[in-house]
């Protein structure tokens, strides 16, 4: 088992390098040029200072800021090290993502660290909520489809699913803001407390207002996920419903909900549970479009923004940061899968 | 004897209802299908024995499972019908462009009624105006009527509503403008109603201290004009005007809608006389009292002339010589002056789209008067021909027969609408913009159009994406499977570091990425094909993958190998088949994918860039409370659109995971 993981683990880093250096490539398309935008900014100060003069310091200028980004070099492959932290810069200094240097954000003048702690928060808070809310009712939903497999309940709750998954987010999110906020008036269209939150003082009270303003798009994102997560369960509960064991346990003669609950529930679970850890993993990306929608100061509405203001360095982070997310979300399905089913294991 | 039984009696006489539709059975079923009796009536035994009893290949019976669900069928239907909507819509639209703005007909309602002239007033027409979407109509009686579009945007006012004092007042002239109407009443009194905030009407309690605001001169408001002396009124986009007979000139409305207009005012307030004057958008052009030249108060603002909609312009002065200006009628950007000679020129700039010259006159006839709509012109001739020109992208210039209107009397334009009047004030014909079918976004643009090629365009980019993704998926999934080894480690490799990576962040920033650098629209968009095509094959090749580790397990794998027919051969001949219903199904499901997938990026603004229509990018203004109050219509065709089409096609998509399943199939 523990040959299975590290094997895995191996392969995650191998993917990750080749993501990072597919970013670095991507990221080095866009025609910009940090020291000479800093060089230009700076040169301003020196406006005193005759034509020659000037344009000697702004060489000098230039030349420190490219020192101190590690643009001094034109060859590629030495700027993608000095990136990650493997090369020094001219200065002899390794400062790159391994040594915790995650860039600079322009639009907020702060180190891209600080400014992804709060969206982050922000984040998990909603998903935490969505993600327990969509799987206490997608699981049962899911279930009880399956043992009513065929039946008028099981039918109608086929279409709405396929209706669930066939829309796109955002159109959910504007019938439902239609339906609750311009129809019925009773929840509040987007934001994340009553505009300049008068109750910071009262711990209870404001945490109150925040939720009365998380209500629709934690229905939004429930919504959203309803329709495959339920269809997923039903497609592997009807799976395990039809094995040999249920036959024989149902020919012992235990009670209905005994087979199913923990007989062919056990059984439905493997592939249910794969599903759910990647899902949690997602509470830490959000989702770009909900946030957008509902201006929720998440990590989609940050990476929305950082995009349309060109802000690259935040772009770049909240970008390895998803891959990572995703890898890891794939290792610790595969560990469970291994754990769960061994010849998952033999396989490999 | 019924039908039914006349069907199982295969022995008795068959009519000819059940033999042409035994026919039509078999276009759908096959012939084998004859073997059974006709299917309408089968009890579950006799389909029982029929199953037994006949052969059917797998295709066959993929599509005869499929027709037994009526519900996929019915979406199959729907989403055929959509392409072909889409498709073929187009080739209706010979105006229709991406970039069509026009600023007279935002944010309107659907309706068709913008030619709908009340019944009251069709055979008593004094007079009937027009601006942007509604008309203002006025009886011989003095009765003001209003029809069109009438609501203005998300002001909650509407122009429709009369005031009670106009109402009982005998109205002699009326005119509309972009969102304001003026009267005047038989005893000189002024009236105005609709939006007032601009200083369209009313007082300085009216504008709230809007800066830009002319008021309405006070001694106008309260002692009125004498109307019997009134040679024109006249509304522009937010302003008014009325020239008296002796060419006293006034000159109220919003500043900003009419740049020059105080220039004109203050001309006017210094004793200069005037002929004529019209507004167009933003300008107000006036005739000197001696015809001799225009006075704009700005510098060579509509001083180049020409004499017809094209052709070589000439400075004003020039061109007249001696002749002198009689009267002028303006568009929303051109202007056309009538000489006193009888001949017309033209100033300002055409639309290249659409544009419809001046007709050419027999000798002898000539026009006697010119009405100018908000982008084209109707002019009466004294043979009494009625004649429509300019810009035609809305059919304002698409004149029905001069038969219907040879004894027209009187012409009146004004939007987008044309009337002819007889010598009894009856309405002889009717032509121009009836209204919108969906209504208009917030650049004036026709929803309706605008969904029909949006959906070309979700249509297209989605398909592509598919295709590029299934032949990367199909190719990787089979070489893959089929060599297996050092190349399906290298390849499921590939595959995981592009399962990995996390779609729709990626793809905004690629997309992101490229709207920096210096590519065309189109250049952008085929991009976003392959970026959607390129992100997604993963799970194709991974199902595809697994298909063929077991298909070449079979033993006609092993026969073709014994026969020495080449590796490729067999990966793509022998095994591809069998797996082709997985590809299948995954295509479909992966063609509603990508749609939703494009509009998720398009109604973010990392998509198909903005004029081109997606029903993605249509959507992305609904998300407002405003939009949402007020113009319903601007969201719910294209939501309603998308959305069948999408849930369409995952029903297909779904049915036929199902019919193609052999399991599924024991399940039932």
């Amino acid at each position: 088992m523990l040959k299975y993981i590290l094997k895995r683990i191996g392969y995650m880093l191998a993917v990750l390098l080749i993501l990072s250096i597919i970013m670095f490539v991507i990221y080095n398309l866009v025609p910009s040029d940090r020291a000479y935008t800093d060089a230009k900014a700076e040169i301003i100060r020196y406006k005193n200072l005759p034509q020659e003069e000037r344009d000697n310091k702004f060489e000098e200028l230039y030349h420190e800021y490219q020192v101190l980004y590690g643009t001094d070099v034109d060859n590629k492959i030495v700027r993608y090290l000095r990136w990650v932290g493997l090369a020094p810069y001219s200065n002899g200094k390794l400062n790159g993502l391994l040594q915790g240097n995650f860039g600079y954000s322009y639009q907020y003048n702060k180190d891209v660290v600080d400014i992804i702690k709060d969206p982050m928060r922000n984040t998990m808070f909603i998903n935490v909520f969505a993600t327990l809310l969509a799987l206490g009712i997608t699981i049962p939903l899911g279930i009880s489809c399956a043992v009513k497999r065929g039946k008028f309940g099981d039918k109608t709750m086929q279409v709405v699913t396929i209706i669930g998954y066939s829309l796109p987010t955002f159109l959910i999110a504007i019938v439902f803001i239609w339906f609750f906020c311009s129809l019925f008036k009773i929840l509040p269209p987007s934001g994340m407390t009553t505009p300049g939150r008068p109750y910071a003082d009262n711990y209870w009270r404001d945490l109150l207002d925040r939720m009365y303003y998380l209500i629709l798009p934690l229905i939004v994102m429930t919504f959203c996920s309803l329709g495959g997560m339920t269809r997923y369960v039903r497609a592997s509960m009807i799976e395990a419903l039809s094995m040999d064991c249920i036959k024989t346990a149902r020919a012992k003669g235990l009670r209905e909900k005994v087979v199913v609950y923990s007989h062919a529930w056990r059984n439905a679970l493997i592939p249910v549970v794969t599903l759910v850890v990647g899902w949690f993993l997602g509470i830490f990306s959000g989702s770009i479009v909900i946030e957008q929608m509902f201006a929720i100061n998440g990590m989609g509405n940050l990476l929305y923004t950082s995009l349309r203001t060109q802000d690259y360095d935040v772009v770049m982070l909240m970008q390895m940061f998803y891959v990572l997310m995703s890898l890891l979300g794939n290792l610790i399905i595969d560990i469970i899968y291994g754990l769960v089913d061994p010849r998952v294991r033999v396989n490999k | 004897m019924s039908e039914k039984q006349n069907s199982r009696n295969k022995a008795g006489r068959k009519n000819i209802f059940v033999t042409m539709g035994g026919w039509i059975a078999r276009i759908f079923m096959g012939a084998s299908k004859s073997a059974v009796p006709n299917d309408r009536e089968l009890t579950d035994e006799e389909i029982r024995r029929a199953d037994v009893e006949e052969i059917v290949s797998p295709l066959r019976q993929i599509v005869r499972n499929f027709w037994e669900r009526k519900y996929a069928v019915v979406a199959l239907f729907l989403v055929f019908a959509m392409f072909l909507f889409v498709f073929i819509g187009p080739l209706f639209m010979p105006h229709y462009r991406d970039a069509y703005t026009e600023v007279l007909q935002k944010n309107i309602a659907p309706t068709f009624s913008m030619l709908s002239v009340p019944k009251e007033l069709r055979d008593d027409v004094r007079s009937i105006d027009s601006f942007t979407s509604y008309s203002v109509g006025l009886s011989n009686a003095g009765k003001v009527y209003v029809w069109g579009s009438t609501k203005l945007g998300a002001t909650g006012i509407d122009v429709a509503d009369i005031p009670e004092e106009v109402q009982n007042a005998n109205i002699k002239f009326a005119a509309a403008g972009a969102d304001h109407i003026i009267a005047i009443g038989d005893d000189g009194k002024i009236y105005g109603w609709g939006a007032k905030n601009l200083g369209q009407y009313g007082r300085t309690d009216e504008t709230r201290g809007f800066e830009a605001a002319i008021l309405i001169p006070e001694d106008l408001l309260n002692n009125g004009v004498d109307v019997a002396h009134v040679k024109k009124l006249e509304c522009g986009y937010q302003c008014t005007g009325i020239l008296m007979d002796d060419g006293t000139l006034h000159l109220w409305g919003n500043l900003n809608a009419c740049a020059n207009m105080d220039r004109v005012i203050t001309y006017a307030e210094a004793g200069a006389k005037f002929r004529d004057f019209t507004f167009t958008l933003n300008y107000i052009v006036t005739i000197r009292e001696d015809g001799s030249d225009i006075y704009t108060g700005q510098r060579d603002l509509f001083n180049l002339v020409r004499s017809n909609v094209t052709g070589p312009a000439y400075k004003l002065k020039n061109y007249i010589g001696s002749r002198k200006i009689v009267s002028c009628v303006a568009t929303s950007d051109n202007i056309c002056y009538m000489l006193d000679d009888n001949s017309l020129c033209f100033s300002g700039d055409f639309a290249p789209y659409a544009l419809v010259s001046v007709p050419g006159l027999a000798s002898g006839e000539y026009f006697t008067s010119i009405r100018a709509g908000a982008h084209h012109y109707a002019g009466l001739t004294n043979q009494g021909h009625v004649y429509t020109w300019g810009d035609n992208q809305l059919g304002q210039c698409d004149a029905p027969k001069q038969s219907k209107m040879a004894d027209a009397v009187n012409v009146y334009a004004g939007g987008f609408q044309t009337y002819a009047v007889n010598g009894e004030n009856d309405i002889t014909a009717k032509w121009g913009l009836r209204g919108y079918l969906f209504g208009t976004d917030n650049k004036g643009a026709d929803i309706f159009q605008r969904i029909v090629n949006g959906g070309k365009m979700t249509m297209t980019v989605g398909a592509i994406a598919v295709i590029i993704s299934t032949i990367i998926g199909i190719i990787v999934g089979c070489l893959s499977g089929y060599f297996g080894g050092k190349v399906d480690m290298v390849l499921m490799r590939i595959t995981e570091i592009f399962a990995a990576i996390p779609f729709l962040p990626f793809a905004m920033i690629l997309s992101a990425i490229m709207g920096r650098m210096p590519f065309s629209d189109n250049a952008r968009i085929v991009i976003i094909m392959i970026i959607l095509g390129v992100l997604s094959w993963t799970g194709l090749a991974r199902l595809v993958r697994g298909q063929v580790l077991v298909a070449r397990e079979n033993e006609y794998v092993t026969a073709a190998k014994a026969m020495g027919v080449k590796e490729s051969k067999i990966a793509f001949k022998h095994i591809l088949p069998n797996v082709i219903s997985v590809i299948i199904v995954t295509l479909t499901l992966d063609f509603a994918g990508c749609m939703l997938t494009e509009s998720g990026l398009s109604y973010l603004g990392f998509g198909v860039p903005q004029p081109h229509p997606t029903w993605g990018n249509m959507l992305s203004g609904a998300n407002n409370l405003t939009v949402m109050n007020n113009f319903w219509w601007q969201w719910v065709f294209t939501a309603i659109f998308l959305a069948i089409t999408t849930i369409c096609i995952n029903i297909v998509g779904d049915a036929l995971r199902d019919v193609m399943d052999p399991k599924s199939k024991i399940d039932r």
